[in-house]
């Protein structure tokens, strides 16, 4: 629809090494990002969506994680089969990331100014006094007052908005292509997080980079991203674009997340919860993850996990899938 | 024991100092966090409200304040018609019993090494309820009565997700029939399809025993969903404070405006416009002069850099801090 892809995910695999065993964290994920698009990579805690960004990067911590299968291509290569050397160079530069926790992801005893600094020499070969004249714009860019005097401050010394807001200016240093945000505003107050997805808005239109979002706030998706993929224990279960997706839920467990949320507006009616609870990575059965919570599992549902297929304007992991009609209500 | 007003709390000038210690030597000083700054609210038998704002806005420490858990620097707190400020543990004790706490974090606040039976019969113990018969029939309907299965009573916290542990709080909680809970931020570190579950089950509660809940978060859409009134704090102060209907439908402090207006609504196109406030909130250690939100308003006037606003009532039972809004006569002239 918008061309060839920038970045192809392909059947990625993660195992993690616990006290208890070794658990898939990223269960055979598959997505293609566009130029220019926000994709939304939606699920709550364990689903596995910051481990597949950290393994697009290669950043999975090893051990306990390992990439056990897949390709992420970018620009012609696999960057599961690089060398660590050779990713180095795309890693913080044509494609970045940017983390929920600032605090853990800046050094405390280097000034902001610094850290940008030593992102531009290594990427882009700048001297100290071009690096430092480029991080001053940078800073002024992602909406820091008085970049000049900001450049000698430490961590510390700046609010947990500004702290992402520097953040933010390292990864965009280098005019990154893709960039990978994973629950960037999570650890922020609901007028600092307006703050900070206000600018990434404003840079993603501006800059036109693809931006990948990683968050468990739906409201954020609806806002922000074009496309959406819903993540449930290691796996994609449904794709789509927000529209499709939010206005009609295919998989039972999308649309038990979107009724279980209260409204802002309209009458407050009791919530539907979904019941139980997110299935440990060690104790998931043959079937479909979600078949003990869901309310219209059958026995096909617990024979063998549903792979995940077209369906209309959507793709759905769903044994039911073919019985989702448009108007989104179940046939039989 | 009613009190005179009929309401179970009352809670007038209520204020919380910390004082820091910085520097050394002769240029060691002594500075006033005053996290708290004279907060009056009062709270209904069988009554929500919630309490509303962002990290530091002093709503947490209200809470405590309110228990005892800290004890106030000045005002007064009025429970069932008694005032509780001053009294003295031992005078405490038995109204202790009548209101309780739960905490956000379900996996900090419950004793590792208890088993779910001691854990919901230890307020029972402490408080010499019953013999050891009677208290093992009263945990088992506590955790019926919060959706455990009875089975569940010999297991340790560890073996609970989050949803179940932040019920084996409340059935802690409700042990000795309390009237008022004071609830901070229970689902704010739960996943989002357990979050339902939870409120369902405080929904349940508030309607079936009657209790009444002080209902501290910073989720404005659960604040919506359970309570009857809501009161909005910024940097140790209420700045708003109206009925549910009113304060979601027409917020008049322009906090309250940008606070609704910047959650993101999880519907394609349903988005408000947003708006986005410049800076941080000042520091509680180094406030600004007159109304504490002047320096983020996008409506300050010369007035607010002066002078404080008071919470004024506007409407009936609509109250807010603003000098756009000044009650008839309110504002007095300099």
């Amino acid at each position: 629809m918008r061309g060839a892809p920038i970045l192809s995910v392909r059947d990625l695999t993660t195992e993690l090494a616990t006290e208890r065993g070794r658990f898939v964290a990223v269960d055979g994920v598959s997505f293609d990002l566009y130029p220019g698009e926000v994709l939304g990579i939606v699920g709550e805690s364990g689903c596995g969506k910051s481990m597949t960004a950290l393994s697009i990067l290669g950043l999975v911590p090893q051990p306990p994680g390992r990439i056990t299968g897949g390709r992420v291509l970018f620009e012609g290569r696999d960057l599961l089969r690089l060398p660590e050397r050779e990713l180095q160079r795309i890693r913080g530069a044509a494609i970045s990331m940017i983390f929920q926790e600032p605090t853990t992801s800046l050094n405390p005893v280097f000034t902001i100014g610094d850290q940008i600094a030593e992102t531009l020499r290594r990427h882009e070969r700048l001297g100290r006094r071009a690096a430092r004249a480029r991080a001053v714009e940078l800073l002024a860019k992602v909406g820091i007052p008085a970049p000049a005097e900001r450049l000698d401050a430490y961590p510390h010394e700046l609010s947990g908005g500004m702290r992402q807001r520097v953040m933010i200016a390292i990864a965009l240093a280098c005019n990154p292509k893709v960039l990978l945000a994973d629950e960037p505003t999570t650890a922020l107050d609901v007028t600092i997080q307006a703050q900070i997805l206000d600018l990434l808005e404003r840079l993603q239109a501006e800059l036109g980079m693809a931006v990948v979002i990683i968050t468990h706030d739906l409201g954020i998706v609806a806002e922000f991203a074009h496309r959406v993929l819903v993540m449930y224990a290691g796996r994609v279960i449904e794709e789509g674009s927000v529209d499709a997706i939010f206005d009609r839920p295919a998989h039972p467990y999308t649309r038990g997340l979107l009724a279980s949320l209260p409204d802002l507006e309209g009458e407050s009616e009791r919530l539907v919860a979904i019941p139980g609870s997110v299935p440990q990575l060690g104790e998931l059965g043959p079937g479909c993850r979600f078949a003990p919570r869901c309310a219209f599992a059958e026995a096909a549902c617990r024979a063998a996990d549903p792979p995940l297929l077209r369906v209309g304007d959507r793709a759905v992991a769903c044994v039911r899938a073919d019985r989702v009609d448009p108007a989104g209500e179940r046939v039989a | 024991m009613s009190g005179p007003a009929g309401s179970l709390v009352e809670v007038e000038g209520l204020a919380k100092s910390f004082f820091l210690r910085s520097g050394i030597g002769l240029r060691r000083v002594r500075r006033e966090l005053r996290a708290v700054a004279g907060v009056s609210f009062t709270l209904d038998r069988g009554e929500t409200l919630g309490l509303v704002g962002e990290s530091g806005c002093g709503k947490t420490t209200t809470g405590r304040l309110l228990l005892r858990l800290l004890e106030p620097s000045a005002g007064t707190i009025r429970f069932a018609g008694r005032e509780i400020q001053a009294l003295p543990e031992r005078a405490l004790r038995p109204l202790r019993r009548r209101m309780q706490i739960i905490f956000q974090d379900p996996y900090g606040s419950l004793d590792p090494r208890m088993t779910v039976e001691e854990i919901v019969a230890e307020p029972l113990v402490v408080h010499g309820v019953g013999d050891r018969a009677a208290r093992a029939r009263r945990v088992r309907e506590l955790l019926d009565r919060v959706g455990l299965a009875t089975a569940h009573a010999d297991r340790h916290p560890h073996e609970f997700s989050g949803g179940q542990r932040q019920r084996i709080g409340i059935a802690r909680a409700l042990a000795l029939e309390p009237e008022l809970l004071v609830l901070d931020e229970p689902v704010s570190a739960l996943d989002v399809s357990i979050r339902a579950q939870v409120v369902n089950l405080l929904a349940d509660l508030k309607r079936d025993l009657g209790l009444a809940y002080l209902f501290i978060s910073h989720d404005l859409a659960i604040v919506r969903h359970l309570c009857e009134r809501v009161a909005v704090m910024y940097l140790g102060r209420i700045v708003e404070l109206a009925p549910k209907e009113r304060l979601y439908r027409e917020p008049l402090h322009p906090y309250t405006q940008a606070l609704l207006s910047a959650i993101p609504v999880p519907r394609p196109g349903g988005r408000r416009r947003r708006i986005v406030l410049a800076g941080d909130v000042p520091s509680p250690l180094d406030p600004p002069s007159g109304c504490p939100f002047h320096t983020r308003c996008p409506r300050v006037m010369e007035l607010c850099r002066r002078i404080e606003p008071a919470l004024a009532e506007v409407r009936p039972g609509h109250r807010v801090a603003c000098h756009l809004h000044a009650a008839p006569g309110g504002v007095v002239a300099v």
